[in-house]
């Protein structure tokens, strides 16, 4: 199996990887960090379930291979509480407005909206609908989720 | 089993000795939102990827005698252009409708136009705005209109040692109004039944000086509807005026039945989007 | 009731906070030590005979642990009607028939293994329309039965018919009679978690199976069945839930998959997990079922509705699951849906070699609602009657017993259909034919259990410890529906602590009493239900206790003051009034007087009274636990199909007004309103989150979703062709909650999962006609039909 050494921040960790070449992120993250919050919901870019922030841009992680990684930073629904173990604001909205049902989807929406969020503090809902337009959910028609990044964004 | 070399070059010089050394076993790989669902989908099991990624020169959108637009340039970056949007308005809307921000932060418009499909959102804009693709090899670069690049279902002119390096698009595209309808069942996360560009180039007295349209879907590669542009050059930017040209560019198509849409349908949105990326077109121009 | 502390409350979903911190434990996200990774081959054709199969060179594939095909394991039927093998050896009549099956230490080695199996196939004629199926001389899907007697058709042996009254009685009372022709086609549930299982066996052959079954004890039921056909009777089965990713109806019946990684496991002792990727989701499920309707109905001048006829023809696909007894819940609708006397119905359910089908939220209501909303609304324009007015003429009423012999108990439906229609502004808007126009649908559904089996219960156990914290075992499945909170809001509300002491622990056959599963929309009635009951006995303890020990604590406090403080005076309190536990009562973990709650001294923390009960030292110590099986007194269908099979029944009105393109055929939906009686909503933001959900669904079957099948085979098997809304595709919801409150459901709860669908495709329907003439019975209603009929009416 050819096999590359990735050098990377994870959650703000730097981190080190030996993995195959052929690997994609979200592989990476699963199974050589465990880091399960980003899901395979489709594995080809259409379902947003993996989705990650890259360098502060969301990405679908289950297309992203693994060696474009190298040096970058990555953020995980896993890191985004802060140190103490606070909430983000996002995961608390999502808490509270039902903006989460089966979960599935939930890890990737948050992460679409963080990326959003921290770069435009006051969006419109045009703005957050179409950060979420990667992220499908069977679950909650998107109401409550979109609602619960509005309530977010005025934290 | 997938297994295969990663290789991300930082110069287009290594590009081309890579693609040398490794000949048919390498396949070029940029965003990597098509090169990596055909990986998994296993129509594609490459012996090595060469990553363009490390050609970060190749990303840029400027205006310099014309506009300039580097191949690695992402979807996302031209949707986020207040000169594409105001000058390339029917790139914009290509770009801005290519799958979620999750691809466009990633995919990259010379990716778009290599992988050649055709349903490629950012081709039927390229055509009205009369883009010509810029091709670099081992021997040098060489220009191909965007007219003339595809050959049909995801073949092109470019030569396997050849990267897309820019996309030059006339200056006198600032004296167009340009629109593009992708027409899809979702708003979102979709591939286009069809695809409609119009760049306009109108006078102050509603006279069509100059006309372009770019269909997509409805043929092998994506088309300009010739006959069309030309029947409304010279004519008045009339409704009757408009309608005849959307049946004329519908003539000009040959789509055919898929899962995704029929014939008969796609042949009749010709018709009516033809007319009403006229009219975004000129209003955008400012005319109407 | 005002006084509820939690009950009615938006309390957030804090109970699940690892769901959004990625912590949240999926089938996807666990292993099992040693575990080896199982992958299934399907079927190359519609339907074949299998020459041959190769498995040599898979399994020399170093890492590959077991190759087994339908030669390699015990030939034994399996399925609701027993009409299939775990792996099929001779015949394939379906694309996602299971060939072959691997287990390799890697995925990726599995696959590859698949990969390697060359099966041969001789092609045989095949089926793919229900109606020609019926046909004399059509291909033959199953040439035997399960007991091998010969076929000689390819109609399932299950008779749905049912009728009351007289149809042609109706019919000489008719001043108007419609006839329409409605039907629906296949789509995927979409969980967004995709299926999979871990079995694992120990060496003394007992299985625990972690799935993600929403009925683990039919689960564990059935995979008991199948051991004691394959030499494993008396091996002792636990069935545990992981954290479900969705459901819809894809976890109601065991899937192949689970017998085949059942199989895998036994074969290599080793834990086996199987995880299907997005496109076996498409493939390799059992979609919602389609059916054909002709639905005729009349009415009187006054618009009285005086008969329903309705037939219908299912397309079963190549074996039958549960999704064949979808019929049965059709004749909720088709019976019951508004007042009418006399009633037809008959279903025929038909092999074909398209996939086979089974449920999905709503089962069978939404594709019976759309044929009878769509009739409601022809008769209504024949009699010159509002289609408004028509359905609040025939509405469903309290005290009603409809010809299905349900009791309608709470009845909130008139409520509905007057809000409706105030709040989509229908008497301005109706009848302009502008491109603009508005449409109305309702509904009924079981929303008080559903007795399809024999039980209809639901156990739950309850204790409560030293600390006041409370943990409830209910084999429920969290499928995303909010369980986990409501059940805490009505444990805290019934035992008297707060939501946050309250841990529920769902979904494991060892430590939970049965239930008949969390579907049919009865989750919160029946484990809302038998919470009550749990939580009144486990309080009965804890106030039994409070009176024994109570006193005593008091008098003891007392004392310790008094040494403390030589001044302090003993109050003189009368401890009878505490000695009885019928005088007292517990709320946010105090127990206290009932009849002084104010009381200085009379009351105290409950895990003050806990604790002291449990550590008596003298061997009387107590803990407190309570167990509740709430069965409710409903009624199988008997043998006319008739029978009041739930407690209570939701009613519900959808409003949706539209644009439509004239030029394009595409539909935008302006508003839409979704009224709906819920008895009483437990958690008002949760059940929101039901109603958007399910409506959303429904807009999806009435616009855009449908599973592509060419002889056979799904030809959209990804998201990009299956079009599942986007966030961008916004729909502007108004909900309505209608309380009436229901008398047995807890604190006046019905159930609510299902309902919001079932209207939705046929109000859009009933809009895009009065927006411009045109009527789609055909779902889904995609710009081509719509143009094309724009076209045709011209």
């Amino acid at each position: 199996m050819k096999k590359v050494s990735v050098s990377f921040t994870l959650n703000g960790d730097p981190v080190t990887a030996e993995v195959p070449a052929a690997w994609t992120l979200l592989r990476t993250l699963r199974e050589n960090f465990e880091f399960t919050g980003a899901k395979e919901g489709c594995g080809v870019g259409e379902c947003g379930a993996c989705t990650v922030i890259v360098d502060g841009d969301a990405v679908n992680s289950c297309i992203f291979p693994i060696p474009e990684i190298e040096g970058k930073s990555v953020v995980t629904i896993e890191g985004i509480a802060d140190k103490d173990g606070n909430l983000h604001p996002l995961q608390k909205a999502f808490l509270d407005n039902n903006g989460v049902q089966c979960g599935f989807c939930t890890s990737g929406m948050i992460m679409s909206a963080k990326a959003l969020l921290d770069k435009n503090h006051n969006p419109t809902e045009d703005e957050i609908r179409t950060s979420i337009a990667g992220n499908l959910c069977r679950c909650t028609g998107y109401v409550q989720i979109v609602e619960a990044i509005g309530m977010a964004a005025k934290k | 089993m997938l297994n295969y070399d990663y290789i991300k070059p930082e110069s287009i010089k290594d590009v081309f000795s890579l693609l040398k050394e490794y000949g048919a076993e390498a396949t070029l790989i940029a965003g990597g939102t098509d090169v990596m669902v055909n990986i998994r989908n296993r129509k594609l099991s490459p012996g090595v990827l060469i990553s363009l990624r490390g050609l970060m020169d190749l990303q840029y959108i400027n205006k310099n005698k014309g506009y300039h637009i580097g191949g690695m340039t992402t979807h996302r970056m031209l949707e986020q252009s207040e000169l594409v949007k105001n000058e390339l308005s029917a790139l914009h809307d290509g770009a801005s409708r290519v799958g979620s921000v999750q691809i466009r932060n990633v995919a990259t418009i010379g990716g778009n136009i290599c992988n050649a499909a055709p349903s490629a959102d950012t081709a039927g804009p390229l055509l009205v705005l009369d883009a010509v693709v810029v091709l670099e090899g081992p021997e040098g670069k060489r220009k191909i209109p965007v007219a003339e690049f595809f050959t049909g279902p995801s073949t092109t002119v470019r030569r396997e040692d050849e990267v897309l390096v820019e996309f030059d698009i006339p200056e006198d595209n600032s004296r167009y109004g340009s629109a593009y309808w992708k027409h899809s069942r979702r708003k979102a996360m979709d591939l286009p039944i069809l695809g409609v560009a119009v760049a306009l180039n109108l006078a102050e007295d509603r006279t069509i000086v100059d006309a372009r349209i770019g269909l997509s879907v409805v043929a092998p590669t994506p088309i300009r509807a010739l006959r069309a542009e030309e029947y409304l050059k010279g004519k008045s930017f009339r409704e009757d005026v408009l309608l005849e040209a959307g049946r004329i560019a519908s003539s000009e198509a040959s789509p055919r039945d898929s899962i995704r849409g029929k014939a008969w349908y796609r042949g009749d949105m010709i018709k009516v989007f033809v007319p009403r990326m006229a009219k975004l077109a000129a209003e955008r121009r400012g005319v109407i | 009731m005002s006084d509820h502390l939690y009950v009615g409350k938006s309390i957030p979903r804090t109970i699940e906070i690892d769901k959004v911190t990625g912590r949240a434990v999926y089938i996807d996200d666990f292993k099992r030590p040693g575990m080896l990774y199982g992958k299934i081959l399907y079927s190359d054709y519609a339907h074949a005979r299998i020459k041959s199969i190769n498995i040599a060179k898979a399994e020399k594939l170093p890492g590959v642990r077991a190759v087994l095909t339908g030669r390699d394991v015990p030939d034994v039927r399996v399925g609701f009607l027993k009409d299939q093998s775990v792996l099929k050896k001779d015949v394939v009549r379906q694309f996602r028939d299971e060939v072959a099956a691997v287990a390799a230490i890697s995925p990726d080695i599995a696959r590859e293994a698949i990969d390697l199996i060359e099966v041969e196939y001789e092609e045989l004629p095949a089926v793919f329309d229900p109606v020609e199926a019926m046909k004399e001389g059509a291909p033959l899907v199953h040439e035997t039965d399960a007991r091998g007697k010969p076929l000689r058709t390819n109609i399932l042996p299950l008779p749905w018919r049912f009728q009351a009254g007289d149809i042609e009685q109706g019919r000489r009372e008719s001043a108007f009679t419609v006839i329409d022709h409605v039907s629906t086609t296949w789509v995927n549930q979409c969980c967004m978690g995709p299926s999979g299982c871990i079995a694992e066996f120990d060496m003394n052959s007992n299985l625990t199976l972690y799935n993600q079954t929403n009925v683990i004890f039919g689960d564990k039921g059935r995979i008991s069945e199948y051991f004691s056909q394959i030499g494993l009777k008396g091996k002792k089965i636990r069935i545990i839930n992981p954290i479900v990713g969705g459901s819809f109806g894809t976890k109601l019946d065991t899937d192949i998959y689970e017998f085949i990684c059942i199989q895998l496991a036994l074969k290599t002792r080793r834990p086996v997990k199987i995880l299907f990727d997005r496109e076996e989701e498409f493939r390799a499920l059992p979609p919602r079922q389609p059916a054909r309707f002709t639905v005729e109905q009349g009415c009187d001048r006054e618009g009285r509705l005086t008969f329903r006829k309705i037939e219908a023809i299912l397309d079963n696909g190549a074996y039958t699951s549960w999704g064949a007894t979808t019929p049965s819940v059709m004749m909720m609708p088709v019976s019951s849906l508004y007042r009418v006397p006399n009633i037809y119905y008959q279903a025929t359910c038909v092999y074909t070699n398209n996939i086979y089908c089974q449920a999905m939220r709503g089962y069978g209501n939404p594709q019976a609602s759309f044929a009878v909303e769509t009739s409601m609304d022809t008769l209504a324009e024949k009699a010159g009657i509002d289609p408004a007015e028509f359905r609040m003429i025939n509405r469903n009423q309290s005290g009603d017993l409809t010809p299905m012999r349900l009791k309608i108990t709470s009845c909130g439906l008139e409520e509905c259909i007057t809000s409706v229609k105030e709040k989509i502004g229908w008497n301005d808007k109706k009848g302009k034919r502008n491109g603009r126009g508005v449409g109305i649908a309702s509904l009924i559904h079981v929303a008080g259990g559903a007795r399809v089996t024999l039980s209809d219960g639901h156990g739950i156990m309850v204790k409560v410890d030293e600390d006041g914290f409370v943990d409830v075992l209910e084999s429920g499945t969290d499928q995303g529906q909010g369980s986990p909170t409501v059940i805490s809001q009505i444990v805290a509300e019934s035992l008297g602590v707060r939501p946050e002491d309250v841990s529920v622990i769902f979904g494991d056959t060892a430590l939970c009493l049965w239930d008949a599963g969390t579907h049919a929309s009865r989750h919160t009635f029946m484990a809302g239900n038998a919470a009550i009951m749990a939580c009144e006995k486990a309080k009965k303890q804890i106030l039994e206790m409070a009176a024994e020990y109570m006193p005593r604590m008091i008098k003891s406090d007392f004392k310790k003051m008094m040494k403390k403080d030589p001044e302090f005076v003993e109050p003189e309190l009368d401890y009878s009034l505490i000695s009885d536990p019928a005088n007292l009562d517990i709320r946010d973990r105090k127990i206290f007087l009932k009849s002084d709650p104010s009381h200085p001294h009379f009351n105290m923390d409950i895990n003050k009274v806990l604790r002291r009960g449990l550590h008596v030292g003298t061997g009387e110590s107590r803990v407190i636990a309570a167990e509740a099986f709430y069965d409710p007194p409903t009624e199988t269908l008997d043998r006319e199909l008739k029978g009041n099979l739930s407690m209570t029944y939701a009613f519900g009105t959808t409003g949706v007004e539209v644009e439509v393109d004239r030029d394009t055929g595409e539909v935008k939906i302006l508003q839409l309103v979704a009224a709906h009686d819920v008895g009483k909503a437990m958690n008002p933001t949760l059940l929101l989150g039901q109603v958007y959900g399910a409506v959303y669904t429904g807009v999806g079957y009435g616009l855009t979703e449908e599973m592509k099948l060419e002889k056979g085979k799904v030809m959209n098997p990804n998201f990009l062709d299956y079009k599942l809304l986007t966030a961008m595709d916004v729909i502007p919801i108004k909900p309505v909650i209608v309380e009436p409150g229901d008398e047995a459901g807890p604190y006046g709860a019905k159930g609510v999962g299902e309902p919001g669908l079932v209207p939705t495709a046929p109000a859009i329907a009933n809009a895009i006609y009065d927006a411009i003439g045109v009527r789609i019975k055909d779902l889904p209603i995609t710009p081509e039909k719509v143009l094309e009929a724009i076209k045709n009416s011209k």
